[in-house]
């Protein structure tokens, strides 16, 4: 249901929060040991194999992330595509999913080689061989469901982007280490939250370091 | 805890131990009767199995895949299900308004819809008791709806940021507000049966699992109730089968445990399992169903959200995330709408509200990364609104089979007129309080919440699934306890009167059953 929107006032502050706020939290008695456990885990887990999808598949599936989630200044990036594969491999749902798509491992596969069909329609090359700006663009037209190839006669490329979207956001944000970019420590709740008013911040709440 | 074998015959078996299944539960087992839930998901200990992470938490979510159809697919997993001994109280954000006496008139008052078969006074004794029983905050003067015979046990939570923010833009344009009542406890609470539960820590996280105890999910206050009174919680049950005597009555309930299967031999049953599993396991059995209403009239309110960034700190982690309410749209002077709505404040974990993100603006890239990096100037308002059934809104049983050999749930859901309608009023009104609050980047997220409808209950059997007590118009020993049973959608987030429901039912059940004795 399309919802109209207004006049909008514009705000473009990008907030830098500083790292290893989360990392060093999980080292105090400030998070609880389920807490610590499940962030520990995240933390230290080591990119795999895919299990459910091809390398061909998987290799594109990373550098689809890539762009959705741009990761420059990580060393490391967090492993969005390897969350993916993981759930997908253990046959596990989120609890529903849209009519019109088919079931989720077919639609990812099915999507993935939609990507690169219209890589090809477009630029003349498969997906991996763009430029980053090539690239975006393509993914934009599946966005918008504008995108050419016979995939998306099939499968709606606008579903198909929104759920690959939601699930790579999900993962990403999911890790600590997104977590510090972001200036959350939620997690940290042992000493209870006393000062919740605007503008009030605990002593273990981190400020911008810049904007 | 009491344990019953499956070789002897239990009075009742109650099947879900959410706000429908719990309290009815405990009321069953205080009245002596030998009462055996069963509970599809776990049995958890929040202490040690709640980690404050939004990921590892999903597994308190229905995650057995529906599919969602319709112009405006329903969500389910996170939103509208839930599983584990609780149901989906806990995960609810634990807001507990009251109904309107209008809103069960509805009918009556638009000429659409359908009306109660009760009345709210009935529903109202019922509210003071559940409200006292869980505790629930709330304000000594609550400004909208009838007197109260009762106040709230305790004064209201803290308002945090976005109650603050919500507070100062509707005083700007002459919107009333008030803290709003919730079911986590803002002092520390005793109740009998039950024991000593903390106060809430202002942990934010009701949405994703209370670890203290302080929010009100049933495993904290009627399902220990329901166990001192000798009931007998059987988790990990995922029911198959109701079986049926000669009579016609059901003599079996039919589930599997560990991978086999058992039977509970029973002579009443009581079917609590929510929307979409109450009317799935009635349509697999083809049970209850001389009506055809079994699965129809799926309703979800209109629950559009309005966030923006504000220059303040807000860190909407923080606090009760529904702080503070306006019922001033409950009847609204300018509506073109049947019924109406009400106003919330709402704060917001970051994974939520990154994948609304995703979802509902489809930012990615560079455009993302800065948006989430104001995620600690976020707040948001939503509403919650009456929902019309329609003959196009129904769930069916579809050919695509589960992970258990059952056939997927497919639910239709379509925004009608009326819900477009008040959304598109809501959208004006929230963008004005958001404007006069000082937000920017205002933005939209249409969504639907709660899953209402599927069994309603009517005086006629020829149109509803079961009468105002709850009992099945086809089987005299079957009673539906959830919100599956709500004739219209209501005004209000729907588990406070689940729960008031759920008492009037077992207290229906134990006088007509002592009438017969």
């Amino acid at each position: 249901m399309p919802v109209p929107a207004r006049n909008v006032s514009i705000m473009n502050t990008y907030y830098h929060y500083p790292e290893g706020t989360v990392r060093a939290l999980l080292d105090t008695d400030q998070v609880t040991d389920a807490t610590r456990q499940a962030l520990t885990e995240r933390l230290n887990k080591q990119p795999q194999t895919s299990r459910f999808f091809s390398e061909t598949e998987y290799t594109l599936l990373k550098t689809i992330c890539e762009r959705l989630i741009p990761q420059p200044d990580r060393v490391t990036p967090i492993d969005i595509a390897g969350g993916i594969d993981e759930r997908l491999a253990g046959g596990k749902s989120d609890g529903w999913r849209y009519d019109t798509m088919p079931a989720d491992g077919d639609a990812y596969r099915a999507g993935l080689r939609g990507v690169d069909e219209s890589a090809q329609v477009l630029f003349g090359h498969p997906f991996q061989q763009l430029t980053s700006e090539q690239q975006e663009d393509v993914l934009r037209q599946v966005q918008t469901a504008d995108a050419p190839g016979a995939t998306w006669d099939q499968l709606p490329a606008e579903r198909f982007f929104e759920e690959l979207l939601a699930e790579a956001v999900g993962g990403y944000y999911s890790h600590p280490l997104a977590q510090e970019e972001i200036g959350y420590v939620g997690m940290a709740d042992v000493p209870t939250w006393q000062h919740v008013q605007l503008n009030q911040l605990e002593a273990r709440e981190p400020k911008p370091v810049g904007q | 805890m009491k344990q019953y074998t499956t070789n002897e015959t239990v009075d009742a078996v109650v099947i879900g131990t959410g706000a429908g299944g719990a309290p009815l539960l405990a009321r069953l087992a205080a009245a002596g009767l030998n009462v055996v839930a069963l509970e599809a998901g776990k049995y958890w200990d929040p202490k040690k199995d709640f980690p404050t992470d939004e990921k590892a938490q999903d597994k308190l979510f229905w995650n057995d895949e529906r599919l969602s159809a319709g112009e405006d697919p329903l969500p389910f997993g996170s939103n509208n299900s839930g599983t584990g001994v609780g149901g989906s109280t806990l995960h609810y954000t634990a807001y507990t308004p009251r109904v309107h006496p209008d809103d069960l008139k509805i009918r009556t008052e638009f000429g659409v819809g359908e009306d109660w078969p009760i009345a709210f006074e009935e529903i109202a004794q019922y509210y003071d008791e559940v409200e006292h029983f869980i505790g629930v905050s709330g304000p000594a003067n609550y400004p909208w709806g009838p007197d109260r015979k009762r106040s709230y046990p305790l004064g209201p939570l803290p308002v945090n940021g976005a109650g603050q923010l919500m507070e100062r833009g509707c005083n700007e344009i002459g919107i009333k507000t008030s803290p709003a009542a919730n079911a986590a406890l803002s002092a520390g609470y005793y109740q009998e049966g039950v024991g000593h539960r903390p106060a809430c820590a202002n942990r934010g996280f009701c949405q994703a699992g209370c670890n203290i105890g302080a929010k009100a999910s049933m495993d904290v206050t009627y399902i220990p109730l329901a166990i001192g009174k000798g009931a007998e919680i059987r988790p990990e049950c995922f029911v198959t089968q109701l079986i049926r005597d000669s009579s016609g009555k059901i003599s079996e309930v039919v589930y599997i445990r560990n991978g086999q299967e058992e039977r509970q031999r029973c002579r009443y049953v009581f079917l609590c399992a929510g929307t979409i599993e109450t009317a799935r396991l009635l349509l697999l059995n083809g049970l209850a169903n001389s009506s055809g209403q079994v699965g129809r009239n799926v309703m979800a309110h209109p629950g559009l959200q309005i966030w923006g960034e504000f220059d303040e700190d807000i860190r909407p982690y923080k606090g009760i995330p529904g702080a503070l309410i306006s019922e001033d749209m409950h009847r609204a002077a300018d509506a073109d709408f049947v019924g109406g709505y009400l106003l919330q404040s709402i704060g917001v974990m970051p994974v939520t509200y990154m994948q609304q993100m995703a979802r509902g603006r489809g930012l990615w890239g560079q455009d993302l990364k800065r948006a989430a990096s104001a995620y600690n100037h976020v707040a948001g308002i939503n509403i919650l609104g009456d929902c019309l059934p329609y003959e196009h809104n129904y769930m069916e049983l579809s050919e695509e089979k589960d992970a258990r050999g059952l056939p997927k749930p497919r639910v239709y859901f379509s925004n009608g007129e009326s819900e477009e309608r008040m959304t598109a009023h809501a959208n004006k009104v929230m963008r004005e309080i958001w404007e006069a609050a000082g937000a920017k980047n205002i933005w939209a997220f249409p969504r639907n919440a709660h899953v209402i409808g599927t069994c309603r209950m009517g005086n006629d059997g020829d149109n509803a699934v079961v009468n105002a007590d709850g009992q099945s118009f086809d089987i005299p020993n079957l009673y539906i306890s959830d919100n599956s049973t709500f004739p219209s959608a209501l005004s209000v987030n729907p588990a406070l009167t689940i729960m008031a429901l759920a008492l009037r039912t077992a207290d229906r059940f134990l006088s007509n059953r002592k009438r017969l004795d």
